[in-house]
């Protein structure tokens, strides 16, 4: 029990250092003022002041001037004050949920993020469902002929598909399911469960796959370490089949290394949903970013940045805790 | 217990060990020195230029006076592919080159003084790993700009916090050696010891990590371009293969797309390869474990 | 004699290997009656563990079996061609060397004890558990139902080879076979193990083969003994009459190297020179001939086969211990101080009772 509390801490700890250096990031690079007012800040307000230029007002869609708003920017976000007090500010509005305002519409970030995190969750899921549901036949079957044709091949394929970069799989994809022989959706079709999962099949096969190929190998290998070891032998001599070997005896001890790998592999999934979801058109999470990202639009690019690295602390953490359950002998010690 | 028979364990076991570097190896060495001296040496190539558009016809698919065809602009798909290498090339080996360099003395440092310089930097390095590769890149090159140096360089950042990992734990390995305490005893200061006795060790499985690290950077450009956040100027594979998978391109001229994918894949899986091969081999001698 | 229950005639066993067939078991014969035990005595290499896995169908894949084995008029290999399901486990078992590693690390000891029973006997799984709960206690492990649920790594070496033990038991076998069962324990607690083995041979009628290197282990407990070498049979004869009536030079050679009690103290360990021969490049002559001190010449180019020299006595060997032909060859060593196969007599060591 002192073992789980302490180890939430250190969760609440990661959290906060990976919001605190998304949070500074947003403040030292590039303009502060930019980041958060948008292309307002360009204007030269003490031009304005002196006469020299026009105060083009109604940018935005308030009735001050630019310089008027940039002054009650600077003083709503407390642009004056020192960093960690402002970031103190951040935290707090985001636990209330409040993630800020969206440049380019006006739109609560928040809005956004709900509206665009499920579909992006919907990929990951599939994805790893369908590289859980390819790898571990896969593996087991060439495990238990190893070495011989099947399972060469199988690694040789393995590795030509993890030099394939996902946006590369993807356009390949594309090109074949939907462009040439149309079996797919082009764009993302929302209207009932059955078109959305559809149109996620490709992506989340493109995302999947390489996945599968690393699940493959590692559990191939640990396979076969496996069946060589002394209690296999035991189970032979106490006459048990070959298949209730590999299944009750040989397959539990091997699914460590991909376990580990499961939580590790999530930063690739996230990375990689971002690009398949620009490839497929998906309006999940990742474009979001991606879009918002290119047209400057900080507070998104924020919330989302925020959004996404807490997810991935907290889904290493249920992994590790996952772990322990799986292999007795560390349960003990931890 | 009886000998065991005097089978050779790698045939039995099905479990590759290269005991010398191998046929493939140099395979996939020769492509890779291919590949970077026709980067290098590309402007002074007897090639096209890969920016003037009408060198062919439109969207010519591959011939003898084209031989990668051209794209939508008629330019020359060839010259681009090698042109597009440029970038790849620089951008993944100055990372990765950033990455060591931080990344490996940030984890050496924790790794051998340990206590609470450990704990900061293995803290830091932890947070940092909490951001998905793609979205940290993502966020500094969003925030900071997009030119070659600062692309490098983010990709560098991103580089550092696996490395320091790796490093770390070799760090850690080595030093309950006894080597490092014999040092100790003969008075070298701890500068010392690092840099003569636990650099080389840890030299070795980080100089075979460099061509799996050049592989995985040069991926992860070609993702930020494809995106859209690569440099600006000039062009990379990346930035190749999302100009040519728009729909209308893929249908007109599939090869626009397909050049670009295929000299990536080869270029990763040649480096994955050479990379693989050069881990196994040191690993078999350096720390004696070898699957034979 | 009834007829036996194991029947083995003329076994070979050869791997196929680069440098060539390596012949690990070179016709071997033996039969074993109902509630005997078997002691198999020899070296590492001698043939003794792949004469274990052949009988118990262990053999890899790339292993070439000839010879007959038959188990209560039952052909084995047969079985193991057509892939026969409930006799290993069954009707014959097998203990190995290492407890620690024939158990499965990540499931509980009551289940692994369970699984024969379910499997083979069709047990359901509440009386599977109850059945391990009595055989752990059979086999003299107190607190049987905490012990059920628990690791392997939670328990001290004897306590797992009990285990295993109980595991090999679990079907009620008629043949146990162990192979080195006590070589990676403690010496206290080999005594406990040998005899709890004896224990429950007696009271289940069951026979066994006891395989060892040490012909200490099998002294008080075989009724036959089988001394192999290379591959081959050396020596076999019951127990009290190898014992009194060795002819072997090698059998000789392994009871000095067992350490006496009523030795002078300080005296020195007597090891037999020499190690045992590459098995793929055999040669000739009778294997044991280079670190023989009663060889002879045509022990170097003639194989010896096996002989009976009387009813339940056999001994391969040209020039054997306690024969004319024997002391003949010794002196003649003694005389030139090196054996024709140029072992050099002083190796031999002189300790007490020794005789030269």
């Amino acid at each position: 029990m002192i073992v789980l509390a302490r180890r939430l801490a250190q969760l609440v700890a990661v959290v906060l250092a990976v919001t605190f250096l998304a949070f500074t990031a947003m403040n030292t690079l590039g303009d502060p003022l930019f980041n958060v007012v948008g292309f307002v800040a360009a204007v030269d307000c003490d031009a304005v002041e002196a006469g020299e230029i026009e105060d083009i007002s109604g940018q935005g869609g308030t009735t001050l001037g630019d310089c008027a708003v940039v002054a009650e920017a600077r003083e709503e976000f407390h642009l004056n004050e020192p960093l960690p007090i402002r970031y103190g500010r951040w935290v707090g509005d985001l636990i209330r949920g409040d993630f800020g305002t969206s440049f380019k519409n006006r739109m609560p970030v928040s809005t956004v993020l709900a509206d665009r995190l499920p579909k992006s969750l919907l990929l990951m899921g599939m994805a790893e469902v369908f590289a859980v549901a390819l790898s571990v036949p896969w593996a087991i079957a060439a495990a238990y002929r190893a070495n011989r044709a099947m399972d060469r091949a199988s690694t040789i394929g393995a590795f030509g598909m993890l030099a394939l970069p996902n946006f590369a799989l993807g356009v390949i994809l594309f090109y074949f399911f939907v462009v040439k022989w149309q079996i797919f959706p082009s764009r993302f079709e929302d209207d009932n469960l059955a078109l959305r999962l559809k149109s996620l099949v490709l992506p989340a096969l493109t995302l999947g796959m390489p996945l599968a190929a690393t699940y493959f190998r590692l559990l191939r290998t640990d396979l076969i370490t496996t069946l060589q070891e002394d209690f296999v032998v035991m189970a032979k001599a106490k006459g048990l089949s070959n298949r209730w070997i590999m299944f009750r005896h040989a397959l539990r001890p091997s699914l460590f290394s991909m376990v580990t790998v499961f939580g590790l592999n999530t930063a690739a999934l996230i990375g990689g949903a971002l690009i398949v979801e620009q490839v497929f058109s998906i309006p999940g999470l990742g474009r979001a970013l991606v879009e918002a990202s290119i047209r400057d639009d900080y507070p998104v690019v924020l919330g989302a940045t925020v959004v996404i690295a807490t997810g991935f602390v907290i889904i290493n953490f249920a992994v590790d805790l996952a772990y322990s359950y799986l292999d007795p002998r560390v349960r003990r010690e931890s | 217990m009886d000998t065991p028979p005097q089978v050779d364990p790698a045939e039995q076991f099905g479990v590759v060990v290269a005991r010398r570097l191998g046929f493939g190896f140099w395979i996939a060495a020769a492509w890779i020195i291919i590949i970077v001296a026709a980067a290098a040496l590309a402007p002074w190539l007897p090639i096209a230029d890969p920016n003037e558009t009408g060198v062919g016809g439109r969207m010519d698919g591959p011939g003898w006076s084209n031989w990668f065809g051209t794209d939508n602009n008629g330019r020359d798909m060839f010259a681009r592919t090698i042109w597009g290498a440029r970038v790849s090339l620089i951008v993944g080996f100055f990372s990765v080159l950033l990455g060591i360099c931080v990344g490996g003395t940030l984890g050496m440092v924790a790794g051998y003084f340990r206590g609470i310089v450990d704990r900061i930097i293995s803290f830091s390095v932890f947070v940092l790993l909490a951001y998905p590769g793609l979205v940290l890149a993502l966020l500094i090159v969003g925030l900071a700009g997009q030119t070659l140096p600062i692309v490098a360089m983010t990709l560098g950042i991103v580089a550092i916090a696996p490395i320091a990992r790796l490093s770390r734990a070799t760090t850690l390995a080595y030093s309950e050696r006894e080597f490092v305490a014999a040092a100790r005893v003969l008075g070298a200061t701890d500068r010392r010891i690092m840099v003569r006795e636990l650099l080389p060790n840890v030299l070795i499985p980080m100089g075979a990590l460099t061509l799996l690290g050049m592989a995985i950077t040069i991926v992860a450009e070609g993702g930020l371009a494809f995106l859209g956040l690569s440099v600006e100027e000039g062009f990379s594979w990346g930035k190749m293969i999302v100009l040519g998978s728009s729909p209308r391109t893929l249908r007109e001229g599939p090869w626009v797309a397909m050049f670009p994918i295929g000299a990536m894949f080869v270029t990763v899986l040649a480096l994955n390869f050479a990379g693989d091969r050069l881990r196994e081999y040191f690993d078999v001698r350096e720390l004696g474990i070898g699957a034979a | 004699m009834a007829t036996p229950l194991l029947s083995v005639t003329d076994l070979q066993v050869g791997f196929a290997t680069e440098r060539g067939l390596l012949r690990a078991v070179d016709g071997v014969s033996f039969d074993l009656a109902e509630g005997q035990t078997l002691g198999i005595v020899g070296e590492s290499g001698s043939g003794k563990s792949v004469t274990a896995k052949t009988l118990m169908n262990l053999l890899p894949s790339y292993a070439r079996v000839e010879g007959s084995v038959m188990f209560d008029g039952r052909d084995v290999r047969a079985m193991a061609a057509e892939r026969e399901r409930h006799f290993w486990g069954v009707e014959m078992t097998m203990v190995f060397q290492d407890p620690m590693t024939s158990l499965n690390p990540v499931k509980k000891v009551g289940e692994q004890i369970a699984e024969s029973l379910r499997v083979h006997l069709k047990r359901s799984r509440r009386e599977a558990r109850d059945d391990a709960g009595d055989l752990l206690q059979q086999v003299g492990i107190p607190e049987s139902k905490k012990r059920l649920t628990q690791y392997p790594h939670e328990l001290s070496g004897g306590l797992r080879q009990r285990v295993v033990i109980a595991m090999a038991l679990a079907c009620s076998p008629r043949l146990l076979i162990a192979d080195e069962p006590t070589t990676a324990l403690d010496v206290t607690v080999q005594k406990h193990i040998l005899d709890l083995l004896d224990e429950l041979r007696e009271e289940r009628g069951m026979a066994m083969i006891l395989i060892t290197h040490d012909l200490g282990v099998v002294k008080g407990r075989a009724d036959q003994i089988m001394v192999m070498y290379a591959g081959r049979t050396m020596e076999q004869a019951d127990t009290a009459t190898l014992f009194s009536e060795m002819r072997h030079p090698y059998t000789e050679a392994l009871l000095e190297t067992i350490p006496r009690v009523d030795m002078a103290s300080h005296s020195r360990l007597v090891p037999i020179p020499g190690s045992p021969p590459d098995a793929v490049d055999l040669g000739q002559g009778c294997p044991f001939a280079e670190r023989c001190r009663y060889c002879s010449a045509s022990c170097l180019i003639d194989q010896p086969s096996l002989e009976q020299h009387r009813q339940g006595h056999a001994c391969a060997c040209h020039a054997p211990v306690g024969t004319d032909a024997g002391a003949a060859a010794h002196a003649a060593n003694h005389e030139t101080g090196v054996t024709p196969a140029g072992l050099d007599m002083g190796t031999f060591a002189t300790a007490v009772g020794e005789k030269t």
